[in-house]
């Protein structure tokens, strides 16, 4: 609507006055622009900007979009979508991510071990066969009223 | 506190964001003329005493072709991609044949010995 076919996305720059000519497109520096590596998977000259979420942005600054802290005309990351502040969030954390990683995995591996060893040596308190009453249910079961039922004694002295 | 591929590093243990040299300096420079010129861009038509209806940006029409319209385009086949479309698109079709067909004749094979039990059903 209303751009021209040279203001939009083209094919991978082979040349250094594409990549110029791309970096202008885009707003952004020559050095800056770094296009993803043609490999084939449709990116185009689309620039490979860095992974960064949008948690991390200055929240002080005056963006022009202040709830997506984006400037007007800024090139936009290929996952934009995904680095909104409702989603994925790359910010620092407190913690380093590798002693996260490892006292997940330990807690994860002792939890697992120990259920896995409760279902192959199961310990419980000593149990017995349960016990009816009335002749062990012999009504209830469909025995003939009108014949003795047999004796059950669940108890021995 | 290890660089990793999930989490950037905090701004005290990042090298960039010290050390300042004059390149650094200059590019940053750069960098605020370039957003400079687009601010003031938007304001001009921000402010318009007539101001359009939308105020469109290329920015974001730029990423909206890039990942619909540019994609066929620019697509290539290569081992990568066609390895990737296969394992994709083809692999679970055939995961799940094979998972069917076993269960199936599993199933078939318990009702020929007999000793198949028929699940109880309402309907």
């Amino acid at each position: 609507s209303g751009m021209s076919k040279d203001l939009m996305p083209g094919p991978y720059p082979r040349t250094a006055e594409e990549r110029a000519a791309a970096a202008k497109k885009y707003n952004m520096r020559v050095e800056d622009y770094e296009p993803y590596p043609d490999d084939g998977f449709g990116y185009g000259d689309y620039p490979k900007l860095p992974d960064k979420s949008f948690h991390e942005r200055d929240p002080w600054y005056q963006w022009d979009q202040p709830d997506m802290r984006h400037n007007w005309g800024e090139p936009m990351h290929w996952d934009f979508d995904m680095y909104i502040r409702n989603r994925v969030d790359t910010s620092p954390t407190p913690v380093p991510w590798h002693t996260m990683r490892k006292h997940f995995l330990v807690f994860l591996s002792t939890m697992l071990i120990m259920f896995g060893l409760g279902e192959i040596y199961p310990s419980y308190r000593p149990v017995g066969p349960k016990q009816y009453p009335f002749n062990d249910l012999y009504l209830e079961k469909g025995g003939d009223p009108n014949k003795e039922p047999p004796v059950v004694t669940h108890y021995e002295i | 506190y290890r660089p990793n591929r999930y989490v950037s590093l905090p701004a005290e243990l990042d090298p960039e964001t010290y050390d300042s040299s004059p390149e650094k300096r200059r590019a940053e420079a750069e960098r605020l003329a370039i957003r400079a010129r687009l601010k003031r861009q938007y304001q001009l038509q921000l402010n318009n005493p007539n101001p359009p209806a939308v105020i469109e940006d290329p920015a974001l029409l730029r990423w909206a072709y890039a990942r619909t319209q540019n994609v066929y385009p620019t697509f290539r086949p290569t081992p990568k991609t066609s390895f990737l479309g296969a394992l994709f698109a083809i692999g679970p079709i055939l995961f799940w044949i094979a998972v069917f067909k076993t269960d199936r004749d599993r199933k078939e094979k318990l009702i020929q010995e007999g000793k198949y039990k028929r699940p109880f059903s309402v309907f």
